[in-house]
């Protein structure tokens, strides 16, 4: 059997560009195990919004293109067993490029309905612009695709890193591939590749990063060096400080990463006394329940169970969300009701998921993006509460407990 | 395990200077104007470049007359730059100057990383070696299609077709354009326009920007990847009282 895809993480920092001309981070990336009927498939996804005021929404942008990856995918494995890599790999080359830009384009034209400048500019993708590479991890093989400046290395056992797949279209220019661009599959034919995984195959780590990390770097042969150093960090915060430090010493711009390990080989280094076995396996399944059970509750905010129980019933999410309209008021007229329902000890999710979508798309299906910009929208322009006064469904201590 | 320790760096941005040095730049004090206006717009540049960390901006210079010579030939850091005035004589060995630039915009020793550089080139005449094979032979080297390419006619003499051949493809939309020929008739707009070219374009070269294809970024017809920032106001239209005319 081959070893498993573990250690999954996506990062993206503001550059220190953006961060020092108060722009918002323009990147947007994911991690996220998605459950198939015949086992896990791990899902990476970076995405580099333009920046600049033509793009001027492309923060939005890139967020809208890795949530609808991940709805995509997830559409993809629930009729696709993994173990058939042949239909994934004419997938890959035929359908999700198409799949996914239109997808993205409906998103983007709902979002751009929702803002304030829609009644009086045209809207144009371009606004939203953005690169995406994204990354399938199965257990019998691996794949990945995308458009745009996205670099990926792959680290073998030897803890060398090599250039898997970069941006070659554009490669005398500054400019990139963008899902803004009308559809042309010759831009993501090249970025598509998928390999069979044997428990042989030298492949230790996968590093998928936006072009800031590489351009960061003083030279390629930095940059493989960075990613091969990178499969032994476990530390989210230390990734987040290093990924600072690099916009700040490099190129100025967001830099995003996500990256998975594959685990290490078994090795034969002993045998096991009859009867043993038993007694091992039982001692397995125990503690791996109990690590499910510690990692759902670990890993989980109570924000993001929020969204994923949302997610789970899109038709619902208008209703619930409905119901909240005082408090989309509510923190339109006192901003410092956020910082309260999104305290630790806050016992309303639901709440702290509205009060963080103010900033802007909240990691979660689009169907729910939609509806929270939508009410957003119609708390601002519905009459306010008179001053003073706060609806009983805003505090934070009055919240249902239950969307 | 702490983060990796690599080598970072803040990306490289070539500006060059391309100087007519013939003998007619000693008339009428154009010469004199423009080694002022280039010394002028230096703290401006270093400013921007100081605002703009993420970018490393190294000044050259050429100047070309009977033949082109790099008169600037350490890319400079703009802030430790002490500008020698050029001397006017001889005539307009231009496609040699490009010539010039053209071997120093390959890599190496131009860094991969390097931002796309900016040329500036300013004559107030016309070529009078083989302008033609010198463009061909800038433009083969790939950092010099990504380049952010300017021009500045000083006077009427200048000749404003090689000028924009130099640039690029003319806009198809009429009015002015930094994608134009920039025409200087006086000391005043030259140092407008070469203040312009050291700092709004310096700004906008360092921005670290991702941006779709070049058509779909500046119009069918632009070559350029740089969205480059207007000209200011008051050399929008040649009309403007910038000064009398003097070249």
């Amino acid at each position: 059997m081959s070893p498993r895809w573990q250690h999954l993480q996506a990062c993206s920092v503001i550059g220190a560009a953006h961060r020092r001309q108060q722009k918002p981070c323009q990147d947007a990336s994911l991690s996220v195990e998605l459950k198939g009927r015949d086992g896990s498939l791990q899902l990476l996804v970076v995405a580099d919004g333009h920046g600049g005021h033509r793009y001027r929404l492309s923060h939005r942008g890139s967020a809208l293109a890795c949530q609808v990856s991940q709805e995509v995918v997830e559409q993809w494995l629930a009729c696709t067993p993994l173990a058939d890599p042949e239909r994934w790999r004419q997938w890959l080359k035929q359908e999700l490029p198409t799949t996914i830009h239109q997808r993205w384009l409906t998103a983007i034209t709902a979002d751009w309905a929702l803002q304030p400048q829609a009644e009086h500019e045209p809207f144009s993708p371009l606004l939203y612009g953005s690169t995406l590479g994204l990354v399938l991890l199965a257990p019998q093989w691996w794949g990945c695709t995308g458009i745009g400046d996205w670099d990926l290395s792959a680290i073998d056992q030897q803890g060398q890193a090599a250039l898997l797949s970069e941006e070659r279209e554009h490669s005398d220019s500054e400019a990139t591939g963008s899902l803004c661009q009308e559809l042309d599959q010759q831009l993501w034919l090249p970025r598509t590749q998928l390999h069979p995984l044997e428990p042989q195959t030298d492949l230790q780590a996968l590093v998928l990063s936006t072009d800031g990390v590489r351009k960061s770097c003083a030279t390629d042969a930095d940059y493989l060096q960075l990613c091969a150093a990178l499969v032994d960090l476990r530390d989210r915060q230390e990734l987040e400080e290093g990924l600072a430090h690099i916009t700040q010493a490099g190129s100025g711009d967001d830099v995003s990463l996500a990256m998975a390990h594959r685990a290490a080989r078994p090795r034969r280094s002993g045998v096991l006394p009859a009867g043993s076995w038993r007694w091992l396996l039982l001692l397995l399944a125990a503690s791996g329940i109990g690590l499910g059970a510690w990692l759902i509750t670990r890993q989980e905010t109570p924000l993001q169970a929020q969204a994923r129980q949302l997610c789970a019933n899109p038709e619902q999410i208008q209703s619930n969300l409905n119901q909240r309209r005082a408090q989309f008021k509510a923190l339109l007229e006192q901003p410092q009701l956020a910082s309260q329902l999104q305290q630790p000890t806050s016992t309303d999710p639901l709440g702290a998921l509205i009060a963080a979508s103010q900033s802007g798309p909240i990691p979660g299906c689009a169907a729910l993006n939609a509806e929270l910009s939508r009410q957003w929208q119609r708390a601002r322009t519905t009459a306010a509460p008179a001053k003073g006064k706060m609806p009983a469904a805003a505090a934070p201590a009055a919240a249902p407990k239950n969307p | 395990m702490p983060f990796p320790n690599v080598r970072l760096s803040n990306r490289p941005l070539h500006f060059i200077y391309l100087c007519d040095c013939s003998g007619s730049m000693a008339a009428q004090g154009k010469m004199q104007a423009l080694n002022q206006a280039i010394r002028q717009s230096l703290p401006g540049m270093a400013e921007v470049a100081r605002e703009n960390p993420e970018a490393r901006v190294l000044v050259r210079a050429v100047r070309f007359a009977d033949q082109a010579a790099w008169h600037l030939a350490e890319a400079t850091p703009v802030q430790q730059l002490q500008w020698r005035d050029l001397e006017a004589g001889g005539i307009t060995a231009m496609g040699d100057a490009l010539n010039l630039v053209a071997d120093a915009l390959q890599s190496p020793p131009m860094e991969e990383r390097a931002l796309p550089p900016v040329l500036v080139l300013i004559s107030d005449g016309q070529p009078t070696d083989d302008f033609d094979a010198g463009l061909a032979n800038l433009m083969r080297r790939p950092w010099a299609q990504k380049a952010v390419r300017l021009a500045i006619a000083m006077g009427h003499d200048a000749d404003l077709e090689v000028l924009q051949q130099f640039i690029g493809p003319e806009p198809s939309a009429h009015g002015k354009s930094p994608r134009r020929p920039l025409q200087a008739s006086n000391a005043t707009t030259l140092a407008q326009y070469i203040q312009w070219a050291s700092t709004a374009v310096v700004g906008a070269a360092s921005m670290p920007a991702s941006r779709v294809t070049a058509a779909d970024a500046g119009g069918p017809n632009s070559p350029a990847n740089i969205p480059l920032p207007d000209l200011p106001p008051t050399l929008l239209d040649p009309s403007d009282d910038v000064g009398p005319l003097v070249w």
